[in-house]
């Protein structure tokens, strides 16, 4: 009997991963521990409110001997706009580590949400991106954020970012220290679904959908269900290594427009800026933060070293624009 | 660019038939009177690498080669061109509409060894197009060697083509610096103006000749291919098709009969 704990219990990702959990055999306890109010329960789940404290964690990880712990704060799921810095889940991420790492631990499967942000999204990436495709390399991204952050001028794009490769690169630490832990950052791609406001949702969310005026690069997203399908299946197999997580094919936004049955408007391929939150407000068409790089260049990702491991999404991207009605 | 054909594009963002339009099939065959010689050197199956001069302000060598070996095979070519296109509005578009791929080796990589596809190349790069006069089929450096590393990771052949008459098409007369820029001036813009003379290309008798493919033993996928290997193999490749240019010009009797 394997013992999970989810972190991010309230998140729209772990609350699905949750009730997905529930449901599988050979599974014992099922812990979900989140910061905030406390969620709705969910039956056969025992849900924790947690403030952070090291030494709580490593208690709670004892205390109901959990073996296997998904961790869901690093996934984009809840802010409209991917520019909200994610510091309380890098940290929370570190803790979770530490706590992990500590002796007497026994967990052995660590399962890791990251988000396939961590890519560059220029000309000069490839159509599809690999695991092992360097993250940011070449963009002039890496040193750009690098240098904004550190004089606190940033973008929020480029914090998030930051965050989330120093996360990556914390728990590749912990897995370099700890050799019987199996360690799986699983990178999503951008998320819809029920409750989900990244930024592809909040893009195709709008009643009248803008587009990049002379760019329609093929787009790729990643439903909710797939995602919990993905991380349970890392978990149930103790996978290691840094994967590729998406629902299947690419479309292009025209396609997007026609299925949904919705208006169209060309604007320009400008960033807006400080405009988006404005717009975003007044209800005005508009492409959400992150979303402009991905319209012009794809965002694409290489789904190969999953498969090859087992994992087959059932979602392909038609049925996850099907999903948004539902 | 109509709504409607886009579920049509492929992976890659390719029109069915590519650059085989109407128009493009026009000058092809009635401006151009494109010929080619040993097309038969062109595989029937799996993919191949196929190399060849470059040339012309807006080069057409690119839709001439891709259409040709569509016609005789039947199979598709994509053209791997510089990413920079693609940060300008509708070019990128256009560009993979006509079956070009911006030239990430990744990119070349999916094409040869998935797909099994043809992908065209040009080592010449950039330098090909602003070709002095005194230049003209002369083959310019060819890069560092990574379009051989390319064709021996996805373990096909790379299959060289000679194009005679695209390097007269558009003569480069001079090219000014200006604002950082190098601005090329043809003799096509001095007689039909800057933009008109961008398009407008002289009807030049153009041959293509394919030579027969280049087969490596080194095995696929390796890490690392040694770096002077693939030197002596870029070269070999460029000194082939230099004596086929040679030969060619040597042979014509007219720019604009052949």
């Amino acid at each position: 009997m394997r013992n999970v704990l989810v972190s991010s219990a309230a998140s729209p990702l772990g609350r699905r991963l949750l009730e997905h959990l529930r449901g599988r055999e050979g599974l014992g306890r099922i812990v979900g521990i989140g910061s905030g109010p406390s969620p709705e329960r969910i039956a056969g789940v025992e849900l924790v409110r947690f403030e952070g404290a090291h030494g709580e964690l490593v208690e709670l990880l004892r205390a109901h001997e959990i073996d296997t712990v998904i961790h869901c704060g690093l996934a984009p799921d809840r802010n409209g706009s991917r520019a909200e810095p994610s510091e309380a889940g890098v940290i929370d991420t570190m803790r979770l580590g530490s706590a992990i790492g500590s002796e007497g631990s026994l967990v052995r499967a660590w399962i890791v949400a990251s988000s396939t942000d961590v890519y560059p999204v220029t000309s000069r990436a490839p159509r599809l991106q690999r695991e092992d495709g360097s993250p940011l390399a070449g963009s002039g991204g890496a040193a750009g954020a690098g240098l904004g952050v550190g004089l606190g001028i940033g973008s929020g794009d480029e914090t998030r970012l930051a965050s989330l490769l120093e996360a990556e690169d914390y728990v590749r630490d912990v897995a370099a220290r700890a050799p019987h832990l199996n360690v799986a950052i699983l990178r999503l791609q951008q998320l819809v679904g029920e409750g989900v406001r990244s930024p592809m949702a909040a893009l195709l969310g709008q009643p009248v959908m803008p587009r990049v005026l002379g760019f329609d690069a093929p787009i790729q997203m990643l439903a909710l269900d797939d995602a919990v399908r993905a991380l349970a299946f890392a978990a149930e197999v103790e996978l290691a290594g840094v994967y590729n997580v998406s629902s299947s094919g690419t479309i292009r936004l025209r396609d997007a427009i026609r299925v949904l049955e919705r208006r169209a408007l060309p604007i320009l391929p400008l960033e807006a800026g400080l405009l988006t939150p404005l717009a975003r407000r007044l209800g005005v068409p508009h492409v959400p933060g992150g979303m402009l790089g991905p319209l012009r260049f794809g965002n694409a990702v290489d789904t190969s070293k999953l498969a090859a491991a087992g994992f087959h999404p059932e979602y392909d991207q038609a049925a996850c624009l099907a999903s948004l009605h539902g | 660019m109509s709504d409607r054909t886009d579920a049509l594009l492929d992976r890659w963002g390719r029109a069915p038939g590519g650059s085989a339009n109407a128009p493009f099939r026009a000058a092809y065959r009635n401006w151009f009177r494109v010929e080619w010689e040993g097309i038969e050197h062109v595989p029937r199956r799996g993919g191949g690498l196929i190399v060849a001069n470059h040339a012309g302000l807006v080069p057409v060598d690119g839709g001439i080669i891709a259409l040709g070996v569509e016609e005789e095979t039947g199979r598709s070519v994509y053209a791997l061109a510089h990413h920079g296109f693609w940060r300008f509005p509708f070019l990128g578009e256009l560009l993979e509409r006509i079956g070009a791929v911006t030239g990430h080796p990744e990119n070349a990589h999916r094409l040869l060894a998935e797909d099994k596809s043809f992908v065209l190349v040009f080592p010449e790069g950039s330098k090909g197009p602003v070709k002095p006069p005194s230049q003209r089929y002369q083959l310019q450096r060819f890069g560092r060697g990574g379009f051989v590393e390319t064709a021996m990771r996805a373990g096909v052949p790379i299959i060289p083509i000679a194009v005679m008459g695209s390097e007269d098409a558009t003569p480069l007369l001079k090219t000014f610096r200006l604002a950082g820029q190098d601005v090329p001036l043809t003799l096509n813009m001095l007689l039909f103006g800057p933009l008109l003379g961008m398009l407008l290309q002289f009807p030049v008798k153009i041959r293509c000749r394919v030579l027969p493919p280049v087969h490596f033993d080194e095995p696929p996928n390796l890490d690392h291919y040694p770096r002077s290997l693939l030197m002596d193999r870029a070269e070999a490749i460029r000194g082939d098709l230099q004596r086929a240019l040679d030969d060619m010009l040597l042979r014509r009797k007219s720019i604009w009969g052949g």
